[in-house]
């Protein structure tokens, strides 16, 4: 055992240390995190929007006539999609200030990088007519989820290219007289030339090839076959893999792994988003609300079952007050109290069900909603802290199965764990026994 | 004294805060104890003596530690074992002895 904790402290750690910790990654997960707000603020607008109670659309039409679901829709365009625009803004803003240089100008010219990557004309094709190009208007297809990798890839590059001017000193220089802020507007514009330069050259030589715009590349060239990769079943059980087990070492495993997954979670996210408001049928199973929302239910590890069990069933002091601690943060999806607590951490018989118990909960869900039992996420941007039952109703567009599913994960929880933790807690127990009766049958 | 926490999100960090002001309080300890996410540090490092990191995201320790050495205050990460029963008076005592060895 000790073996296995070893080849964790010193195998695992120190990769996991350096994904954790690297520059751009983290500017990538912490540039989305500044999406998510809007996300979830579309989203009130969305459930608004598709309440799912019978007769509900009529009574509204009566109310406020026909349009209302037009209307209700401008501000989750104004949220949902535009994510990338944001998500430019701010990965760019991130790794700026990582490198200690000017954050707001980076994040600037990462917006007009991007737009220059993006078509201001689209083919549009009316009912029964030819299609008919409409120029001086951007498709906000290119500004959502659509466009989201090419928004993050050109965040990156534009940064980079930022930091090689500047580090190459090539600015203009204001005499001392000048105000700094005037100097500083200035000093953006030698970095901004040469980033937009770039980019254009880029979109122009892409317009040569048979791909259309530089999204359409990088959809085909990198995104597709990304989302093909990470959104199967294979695929999501890997993630889940290195979630657990890096939590077990106890690093922030979910927060190292959606530092590589997240563009695409994202993604996922936003293309279901697009079906439902369309009322088209939801292209993913897996989006960023099939983990938060449906897997990790009492916190990574789905260890809701677990404190249940805690609860019911802890005969050492220190279980039943750790279970009692950890129920209310356990409610809302927290469980830094078991993990460090209890601990699951570098503790075998724990590592065990913790692990597989994830892996079951993901094989499970998958597969009830790819059989069409349970209802897929919709896209509907709900946070990891709502309580289960209720989070899969709303992820799921308020559909029972949703909740049904939360239920059911919560009874494979329960039933996975239960074993394991009776025996961890008779160790305990004896363990405590044995302090009391003076340490003669000792247990470490 | 004030000391600042960090962790991925600063929400289960904010349970260990309202432990640890408990334990200030009754140890008469005066100064401010906040939680902030990782992300969030630099807004929040300038009015802290003392930073301390949850266990889950001590792959940033050489991170922090540069930026404490910039403001000439000790960073560490907290005792998982303190950190998972949610010991304030544990946790308080790291930052008081942190503090006072500088």
């Amino acid at each position: 055992m000790s073996k296995f904790n070893s080849f964790l402290e010193e195998k695992v750690m120190p990769v996991a240390a350096k994904i954790g910790g690297q520059r751009h990654l983290l500017a990538l997960r912490d540039g989305l995190i500044a999406t998510m707000p809007f996300i979830v603020i579309g989203s009130i607008f969305l459930i608004i929007a598709n309440f799912p109670i019978p007769g509900y659309a009529d009574w509204m039409t009566s109310i406020f006539g026909p349009s209302w679901a037009v209307k209700l829709s401008y501000p989750v365009d104004a949220t949902f999609n535009i994510m990338s625009i944001i998500a430019a803004f701010a990965v760019a803003y991130r790794l700026a200030e990582s490198y200690k240089l000017d954050a707001m100008s980076a994040g600037t010219i990462s917006i007009a990088a991007f737009l220059l990557t993006t078509p201001f004309s689209f083919t549009f094709t009316p009912a029964d007519a030819e299609g008919v190009l409409v120029t001086g208007a951007i498709s906000k297809a290119f500004l959502s989820s659509k466009g989201l990798f090419v928004a993050l890839l050109f965040a990156i590059l534009s940064t980079e290219i930022y930091r090689w001017v500047v580090k190459k000193d090539i600015v203009i220089k204001m005499p001392a007289g000048v105000p700094p802020s005037v100097g500083k507007s200035f000093a953006s514009l030698i970095p901004g030339l040469f980033v937009l330069v770039t980019v254009w050259v880029i979109r122009l030589l892409v317009e040569m090839t048979p791909y259309e715009s530089i999204n359409d590349l990088v959809t085909i060239v990198l995104g597709d076959p990304l989302k093909m990769v990470g959104l199967t079943l294979g695929g999501t059980i890997v993630a889940e893999l290195f979630v657990t087990v890096l939590w077990s070492t106890g690093l922030h495993g979910t927060n190292i792994v959606k530092s590589v997954m997240e563009p695409i979670w994202f993604g996922a996210m936003g293309d279901n988003m697009t079906a439902y408001q369309a009322g088209e049928p939801l292209p993913h199973i897996v989006t960023q609300q099939f983990w938060d929302n449906f897997i990790h239910i009492g916190g990574t590890g789905v260890t809701f079952g677990l404190v249940l069990s805690m609860v019911l069933f802890a005969k050492s002091k220190q279980m039943k007050n750790l279970g009692r601690l950890a129920l209310g943060p356990g409610i809302f999806n927290i469980n830094e109290p078991l993990i460090f607590g209890m601990p699951i951490v570098l503790n075998p018989i724990m590592i065990l069900p913790f692990v597989l118990t994830s892996i079951v909960t993901v094989i499970v869900t998958f597969i009830g909603m790819d059989m069409g039992l349970v209802a897929k996420p919709v896209g509907i941007a709900v946070p990891w802290t709502m309580p289960p039952i209720i989070s899969g109703y709303l992820a799921s567009g308020g559909h029972i199965s949703g909740a049904v599913m939360n239920v059911v994960n919560i009874l494979i929880s329960f039933l996975i764990y239960t074993p394991f933790f009776k025996i961890y807690d008779r160790a305990k127990k004896r363990e405590e026994d044995a302090m009391n009766t003076g340490g003669k049958e000792h247990i470490a | 004294m004030n000391i600042l926490l960090c962790c991925a999100a600063g929400m289960s960090t904010s349970l260990l805060v309202t432990k640890m002001e408990k334990a200030a309080e009754e140890q008469g300890v005066e100064g401010k104890i906040w939680a902030v996410p990782a992300n969030q540090i630099n807004l929040h490092v300038d009015d802290a003596d003392v930073l301390l990191l949850g266990p889950q995201v001590r792959f940033l320790l050489p991170k922090m530690k540069t930026l404490g050495e910039e403001k000439n205050i000790p960073v560490e990460a907290i005792n998982p074992v303190h950190y998972g029963m949610c010991d304030g008076a544990e946790v308080l005592k790291t930052a008081i002895n942190l503090v006072n060895k500088k």
